[in-house]
C-alpha cells in the first residue's frame, strides 16, 4: 500500500512540473545592468532615445535631478556616457523631462531638456533646447533673440509634434501650475505658439503623447493631475480639446504615464494611461468614444510612473511594462481581442526600486529591445538595464521611417499587415512619463505569420506601402 | 486506490486553473470605477455640492440588477454628493417615514459624520417600487421636499440640477410623489425599540447629532455645513 502511495505521489509531482506554466519557472527579463559603465547611485528622471553623436546609432539620454544629464552610447558591449559638455550635463538645473526632434529641419534632432526646480508654478531656471555645432552643444534659449520666450513654469513631460505635417517639429511642454507651452521656430526665432493654437491651458500637466489618435495629423493626448485630461484634435495645425466628447477627460483621476498602443491589433493607435494610485486605463476607440477595456489586474491602482507598450520578447504580441515607484513593477502581454495577460516575473520587478522613468531601444542592434529604467525622486539609485529572454527561433522586423529632411519621423504611424494581424505602432514622439522611446517600429514576428506588408502613415497623413521580403533586419524608409 | 486517482485528477484540474488564472475577464464589475469614470458625465459643471440626487438618478437610469443598484448606492454620500471609499462602513440610523411618521431604521453610507445627523434631521424616507433587470423590488429612499421655490436656495448648489423653474427637474433628479430622492436607505425596515435606543445612545447618531442639530446654522462648520440644510429644510 505504502509503495503504491509513493508511486502515485511521484506521478503527481511529475505532472505538476509538466503542466505548470513556463511563466512560473522562467523569468521574462535578464538583468544586463552590468553593461552600464560607471553606474553610481543618483537621482534620475526622464529618458529619451536619440542619436546624440550623429553616428547613425541611437543612444539613451538620461536626465539628472541635481546630477549630470547623460548620453549613454553602446560601445564594445558597454553603455558609456559620451557627452561631458556643461550645457548638456547641466548638473544644477534639475532636469526631469526630455524629448528630441528635428525642429530646424536639418535632419538631426535637437534635445529639449525640461528643468524643474519647484513642484508647481514659477521656477528659477528655464528649460534648455540644445542644438549642436562643430561638436559643441549650445542652448537655443540662451540666444539673446530667444530670451523673451523662456519657459519659467514648473513642468513635467515634453512631446514633439509635427502639427502641420511638413517635418517642422514643435515642442509641447506639459507645465504644472502655469500655461502649457508650444515652441516652434519661426523666422529663426523660437516662439511660444500655445495661445495661438488653443493649447495654453493651465493644469497639473504630467504626461503627453502625440500621434495619429483621431485624425491623419498629429493629435495630442495629455494626462493631467488635479484637472481633466486633454485630447487635442488637430484641425489643419490648430487644436481643439475634445477629451470630454471622447470620454478621455478622466476628471477624478490623476494622470501619470501614457503611451499609444494598438490594443486590438486592428491597425489604429489607442491609448494606455496610468493614473497615480487610481485606475489605469486601456482606452480603445469605439463609436466615437474611448472605452476602457483593461481587466482588474491591469486596472489595479498603483504608484505608476512610466508605461511602455513594446514587444520585448519578439513573439509578435506587445507587452505593457508598468513602472511603479517604491512598489513592484508590472508586466502584461496584450493578447488578441485586447486581453491583458499578466506576466509573472522577478528580474525587473524592482520591488524596492524608485522608478522615475524608462525607455526602450535596440541599443546594441541585435534585434531585441533593451529596457533602461531610471530611478530617483526620494532615493538615489543606479540605473538598471534589462533585456527579454527571447526564444532564438523568434524573428523580428524593425521599421525606421525618416522624414523628407532625413530626421526620425516622430509621430508617424507604421502598420504591419499579415495573415494574423493589422498592427500599428507609433514612431514615438514622447511617451511614458517624462520619456521618449526609440523612433523605430519594432515588431516580433508571430508563429506561422506570412504575407507581411508595411504601411507608413507619415505626419502629413499620406500613406506608403512596402512589401516585406526579409526579416531580422531594420528597414529604413525615407519619405518622398 | 480510488482516492489516489481522485487526488491526481484534482491536482491536474488545479494546475490547469492556475495556468489560466492570469487572464481575467474584463467584464467583472467595479462599481466604484464606474462612478469615477462617469463622474464628469454626472456633474458636467464639476459642482457636486449636495448633489446626491444626481448620483441616484444616474444609477437608477442604468440597466442594472437590484444588487448592482444597492452596491452603487453605497458609494456616494446622499447629503454632500461626495464619492465614498468602497471599504467604508455605514452608520445605523433611523429616519421618519414621510406618510406615517414612523421611524424606519437602516444603514446610511456617509462621507463624514455630520452627514448622518443632517440626513436624520432634514430628510424623510419613502417606500419606492421599481423594476430592475431581475424584477420588481421595494426599498426605502431618502427624500427632501421640492426646494425650487426657495428664496434662499443655496448659491453653491447648481439649481439647474434640481429645478426646472419651480418644478423638480425630472431629467436630472428622481421625483417621487413631488419630492426629490437623494439616496438609498440600505436594509430599511420599521425600527424596533432596541434599535431606536441604539441609535439614540450611539456616540455619533446620539450624542454628536444632538449637539450638531442644536447648533445654530450660522455656527455649523463641519460637513457640508449649511448647504444641504438650506436645500432640505
Amino acid at each position: 500500500m505504502k509503495t503504491k502511495i509513493t508511486y502515485h505521489l511521484k506521478k503527481i509531482v511529475v505532472i505538476f512540473f509538466l503542466l505548470t506554466p513556463n511563466s512560473l519557472n522562467a523569468d521574462f527579463f535578464e538583468d544586463i545592468t552590468s553593461q552600464i559603465f560607471d553606474n553610481p547611485k543618483r537621482l534620475s528622471y526622464g529618458v529619451s532615445v536619440t542619436d546624440v553623436n550623429q553616428d547613425g546609432n541611437f543612444d539613451f539620454v538620461v536626465t539628472g535631478f541635481g546630477y549630470l544629464n547623460l548620453a549613454l552610447s553602446h560601445e564594445n558591449g558597454k553603455l558609456i556616457n559620451i557627452v561631458n559638455q556643461k550645457k548638456f550635463s547641466d548638473e544644477f538645473r534639475r532636469t526631469i523631462g526630455v524629448a528630441a526632434c528635428d525642429i530646424d529641419k536639418d535632419g538631426f534632432e535637437e534635445i529639449y531638456f525640461l528643468n524643474t526646480d519647484t513642484y508647481s508654478g514659477t521656477k528659477k531656471y528655464s528649460d534648455r533646447l540644445l542644438d549642436i555645432k562643430d561638436n559643441n552643444y549650445f542652448d537655443l534659449f540662451e540666444l539673446e533673440k530667444n530670451k523673451e520666450n523662456l519657459n519659467l513654469t514648473a513642468g513635467r513631460s515634453v512631446v514633439c509634434v509635427d502639427r502641420k505635417g511638413d517635418g517642422e517639429y514643435g515642442i509641447y511642454v506639459a507645465n504644472y501650475g502655469g500655461p502649457t507651452r508650444f515652441y516652434e521656430i519661426e523666422n529663426e526665432l523660437i516662439k511660444d505658439k500655445a495661445q495661438k493654437l488653443n493649447l495654453d491651458n493651465i493644469t497639473g500637466g504630467r504626461a503627453v503623447v502625440s500621434g495619429h489618435i483621431l485624425t491623419e495629423r498629429a493629435d495630442i493626448f495629455a494626462a493631467n493631475e488635479r484637472g481633466e485630461n486633454f485630447l487635442f484634435k488637430n484641425n489643419n495645425g490648430n487644436f481643439e480639446d475634445v477629451a470630454f466628447d471622447y470620454r478621455l477627460d478622466d476628471a477624478m483621476q490623476n494622470g501619470r504615464g501614457t503611451a499609444l498602443s494598438d490594443i486590438y491589433y486592428r491597425g489604429r493607435l489607442d491609448i494606455l494611461s496610468g493614473n497615480w494610485l487610481g485606475y489605469h486605463r486601456a482606452w480603445v476607440l469605439e463609436n466615437n468614444e474611448f472605452k476602457d477595456i483593461g481587466n482588474k489586474d491591469f486596472d489595479e491602482p498603483s504608484r505608476i510612473r512610466t508605461i511602455i507598450s513594446a514587444d520585448f520578447d519578439n513573439d509578435g504580441y506587445d507587452e505593457v511594462f508598468m513602472n511603479n515607484i517604491a512598489e513592484p513593477n508590472k508586466l502584461f502581454r496584450i493578447k488578441d481581442g485586447g486581453k491583458f495577460e499578466q506576466i509573472n516575473f522577478q528580474v525587473g520587478l524592482e520591488a524596492r526600486g524608485y522608478g522615475t522613468g524608462a525607455a526602450v531601444a535596440d541599443i546594441d542592434n541585435d534585434g531585441i529591445l533593451e529596457l533602461l529604467v531610471s530611478h530617483g525622486e526620494s532615493k538615489e539609485q543606479p540605473l538598471s538595464l534589462y533585456k527579454a529572454k527571447v526564444n532564438p527561433k523568434n524573428k523580428y522586423l524593425r521599421i525606421k521611417p525618416l522624414n523628407k529632411y532625413g530626421a526620425p519621423a516622430r509621430g508617424a504611424t507604421v502598420t504591419l499587415t499579415s495573415n494574423l494581424r493589422k498592427h500599428s505602432k507609433t514612431i514615438d514622439a514622447g511617451s511614458g512619463y517624462l520619456c521618449q522611446m526609440e523612433p523605430v517600429a519594432h515588431y516580433g514576428i508571430r508563429e506561422n505569420e506570412k504575407n507581411m506588408k508595411i504601411q507608413v502613415r507619415w505626419t502629413n497623413g499620406k500613406t506608403e506601402t512596402f512589401s516585406v521580403n526579409e526579416l531580422n533586419k531594420t528597414i529604413t524608409l525615407k519619405q518622398k | 486506490m480510488k482516492f489516489i486517482k481522485n487526488v491526481i485528477k484534482l491536482s491536474v484540474i488545479l494546475i490547469l486553473v492556475l495556468s489560466f488564472s492570469s487572464i481575467t475577464n474584463s467584464s467583472e464589475k467595479n462599481y466604484y470605477k464606474d462612478l469615477i469614470t462617469d463622474w464628469s458625465r454626472i456633474f458636467p459643471d464639476k459642482n457636486r455640492n449636495a448633489a446626491g440626487p444626481k448620483f441616484f438618478k444616474y444609477i437608477i437610469d442604468k440597466d442594472i440588477t437590484y444588487k448592482d443598484f444597492v452596491e452603487y448606492n453605497k458609494l456616494y454620500c446622499a447629503v454632500s454628493g461626495s464619492l465614498i471609499d468602497p471599504n467604508s462602513e455605514p452608520d445605523f440610523i433611523f429616519v421618519n417615514e414621510k406618510e406615517t411618521k414612523k421611524k424606519i431604521c437602516g444603514s446610511y453610507y456617509k462621507c463624514c459624520v455630520p452627514c448622518s445627523c443632517d440626513i436624520m434631521k432634514y430628510s424623510e424616507v419613502q417606500q419606492m417600487k421599481y423594476e430592475f433587470k431581475d424584477g420588481v423590488k421595494k426599498f426605502f429612499v431618502f427624500t427632501i421636499k421640492n426646494p425650487c421655490d426657495k428664496i434662499d436656495f443655496p448659491t453653491r448648489v447648481n439649481k439647474n440640477y434640481f429645478c426646472d423653474g419651480k418644478k423638480i427637474n425630472k431629467k436630472q433628479v428622481y421625483d417621487l410623489n413631488g419630492r426629490i430622492v437623494i439616496g438609498l436607505l440600505h436594509n430599511g425596515k420599521s425600527c424596533k425599540k432596541d434599535e431606536i435606543d441604539f441609535v439614540k445612545t450611539h456616540n455619533i447618531t446620539g450624542r454628536f447629532c444632538e449637539f450638531r442639530n442644536n447648533t445654530p446654522l450660522e455656527n455649523l462648520e463641519a460637513g457640508m455645513g449649511d448647504i444641504f440644510i438650506k436645500l432640505a429644510r
